[in-house]
Order: C-alpha cells, then sequence, then structure tokens
C-alpha cells in the first residue's frame, strides 16, 4: 500500500537537552572549533522558548504520524562515527537487526527493528541499481533518537533505520538520495504494511566547522517553500555545493524522503533558527 | 597522505575508554600506539582541536581532544552520541 505518513525533523542534540547548563555546556566544546561564535549566545529564556516551539512543531508531526496509524517507521539519518568510520563508510545502509537500542544523556531508546521490510527494500535495490550496504547491528544516536524521542517515545511499533552518509566526504547527489526515496515508495506499494518515513537532520549548519554559528535562514527558507509547493523533484537538480555552501548535507536525508512523497505538498513546516548552531525545521506531508 | 591514524586516535579518546584513560595519564604513550607523524604528535599535544583539522581531522573528531581538557573532561557531550 502507498506510504501513510511522512515527516522529517532536526535532529539537534541541544532541542534535546535542557535548556541552561546542559545547552550551554554542549555548546562552549563546539566553540573550541570557533570562539566567535560564543557572542551569540542566547539567554536561558530564549532556550526554553526554542524547547517550547520545537514541542508544538513535534506534537504536529506526531499527531499526522498517529493519525496515519503506521506499523513500521523508516527512520532516514546520517551516522556520525558510532556505526561507521573511516575504515569503513557506506553512502546508503540498511539495518537488518532484529533490534536496535541507544542512549542519549539519561534517555534510553530500544525498538523492533522492521527486518522484513528492510531487505525487501536492499532487494529492490539491487534489482533497480541502487546496491546498499546492510548490516545486523547499529548503535542508535541522536541522529535518530532526538527526534524520536517526541515521535516515538513507546516503542508501539517497530522501525527501520537507514543510513545516509552526509558525515564524510565524498557524500551521494541530491538526485541520488531522491532516487533511493522513490524506490522505497514503490517497495512500500508493494507491502502490506502501514509505513511511514521520517528523515532527520538539519537543517543549514556547520558542525566542527570554523564557521560553525552560521545559519543560512535564506536558503532553508527556500527549501521549505519547494517542499510546500510539492516542487521537491526539483531539490533533485540542486549541486551537491549548493547544499554543502548552505551547511545543508543532512537535507541529503530529506532528499530521501522527498523522493518518497514525490509531487505531494508538505502540509505543515516550522522553522526556527536556534541562534547557536543550527536552524531547526520540522514537516510533515500528510499522504492519507 | 591519509588522515587515517590521527582521526581513529581522536575517535578512540571517546569511543574507547582504556585509550582515553591512558591518554590521560601518559598522552605520549597513548599517541605511541598510533601511527602518527611528529607534525600530528605535536599538534595533538598542543590541545587546539583547530589545528588539527588543516592536518585532515574531520572537525568534529578533532573536538573529542577536548575530552581530554580538564574544563571539558565532565562536559555532557561525552553522554551522548
Amino acid at each position: 500500500m502507498p506510504l501513510v505518513s511522512a515527516v522529517a525533523a532536526s535532529h539537534a542534540p541541544n532541542i534535546l537537552l535542557e535548556p541552561g547548563s546542559e545547552c550551554e555546556e554542549f555548546m562552549q566544546l563546539h566553540y573550541r572549533m570557533a570562539p566567535q561564535a560564543s557572542s551569540s549566545k542566547p539567554s536561558v529564556e530564549v532556550q526554553k522558548k526554542l524547547r517550547q516551539d520545537a514541542e508544538k512543531a513535534f506534537a504536529v508531526l506526531r499527531s499526522d504520524l498517529e493519525a496515519a496509524r503506521p506499523d513500521v517507521l523508516i527512520v532516514v539519518a546520517n551516522d556520525q562515527f558510532v556505526n561507521f568510520f573511516f575504515n569503513n563508510i557506506p553512502t546508503f545502509f540498511v539495518t537488518l537487526a532484529d533490534e536496535v537500542k541507544g542512549q542519549f544523556t539519561r534517555h534510553k531508546f530500544h525498538y523492533k527493528n522492521h527486518k522484513e521490510l528492510g531487505r525487501a527494500i536492499l532487494r529492490a535495490g539491487m534489482e533497480k541499481g541502487i546496491d546498499f550496504s546492510y548490516g545486523e547491528h547499529v548503535e542508535l544516536q541522536h541522529t535518530q533518537v532526538v527526534p524520536l524521542y517526541f515521535l516515538l517515545p513507546e516503542p508501539k511499533i517497530p522501525i527501520l533505520p537507514i543510513y545516509v552518509n552526509t558525515w564524510v566526504d565524498p557524500v551521494p547527489t541530491p538526485r541520488r538520495c531522491y532516487q533511493v526515496g522513490e524506490l522505497v515508495r514503490e517497495v512500500a506499494q508493494q507491502r502490506g504494511e502501514r509505513i511511514a518515513i521520517l528523515a532527520t537532520g538539519g537543517l543549514s549548519h556547520f558542525p566542527g566547522s570554523p564557521r560553525i554559528g552560521e545559519i543560512d535562514t535564506k536558503f532553508d527558507h527556500r527549501l521549505l517553500e519547494i517542499m510546500r509547493e510539492g516542487k521537491g523533484r526539483m531539490l533533485a537538480d540542486y549541486s551537491l555545493d549548493q547544499l554543502l555552501q548552505a551547511g545543508d548535507s543532512e537535507f541529503l536525508n530529506w532528499m530521501v524522503v522527498l523522493g518518497a512523497v514525490g509531487d505531494i505538498k508538505a502540509g505543515s513546516t516550522f522553522y526556527m533558527p536556534d541562534h547557536i548552531a543550527t536552524g531547526w525545521g520540522f514537516v510533515s506531508w500528510k499522504l492519507f | 597522505m591519509s588522515s587515517y591514524h590521527l582521526n581513529r586516535f581522536l575517535f578512540d579518546l571517546k569511543m574507547n575508554e582504556s585509550v582515553f584513560k591512558e591518554a590521560l595519564s601518559d598522552f605520549k604513550g597513548a599517541m605511541s600506539r598510533y601511527d602518527l607523524t611528529a607534525e600530528e604528535k605535536e599538534a595533538l599535544s598542543s590541545g587546539d582541536p583547530r589545528k588539527l583539522r588543516p592536518l585532515g581531522a574531520h572537525g568534529m573528531l578533532a573536538l573529542y581532544l577536548m575530552r581530554l581538557h580538564p574544563d571539558f573532561r565532565a562536559n555532557i557531550y561525552w553522554a551522548q552520541k
């Protein structure tokens, strides 16, 4: 059956860290790469407001997701040196584990993994020329669990982590990620389960770079506008340079969801730059 | 030249507790277990992550060096992945 729901959300750790000391401690570390960025530090009140706004956005996404009654949630995210290192960096990776676990500060996460769906995507990819890597064990990290904390806090349904390399050069093109999404849509149509998909990451930010603290809000607004117009297909024509210059490498995860939803217009979009490092973005597509 | 060993050492400072503990007590000894150049060892010894990027360290891995700094040893960054 067709995909029942699609959502996309930032996974910035400071969304889930407590406003105040936790957030500030975290950012102090990042500012060691770019001391000038620390001058834009928002007050605790501003941090609290950001957290509240993010919670409101997540509530809309969660409501749309739950209304679609999915049997499984595909989670498209990037690894950040937890499962993959320079000895082996898969461009696209499908998880074939029985279960997946992870921890973020005091929060623990444990989900069943829908490996049958994973295997179906793998096989379909092989037939269509998209040769995924795969493996039977991964550890979840903030790139998955920050959005899952708000969207699927109880493991009521299994998930299926799919990884896109957005983290280590060279990364795949926007077009290739879009094609992966088209493949997921085709597989979903042939399956009996009600399948939902979540992409995480972004929007504009420059982790580990001297440019940390810069947020290209203009570029991010344009991405959201294009999604509202249902023209995600045209983003497949964007060059990698366009995304990377704007600090939107993790938008490659979102490109998979754009391929999965095709020309359907985004229903709800939210955007809030965190004044620290990242333009937080949240989007939901109603597919039913 | 590959920066694999530099990145590997940085990675292990966060992900491998025994490497982290050895680096705390004997930084030179910990570095000696990796195939690092003199330039890489000097940059690592400076304690400044900004000196590692020009040598090919991934920007986020470069920040892992801060785990050895007394002001950052208990940072919440190490309690999440």
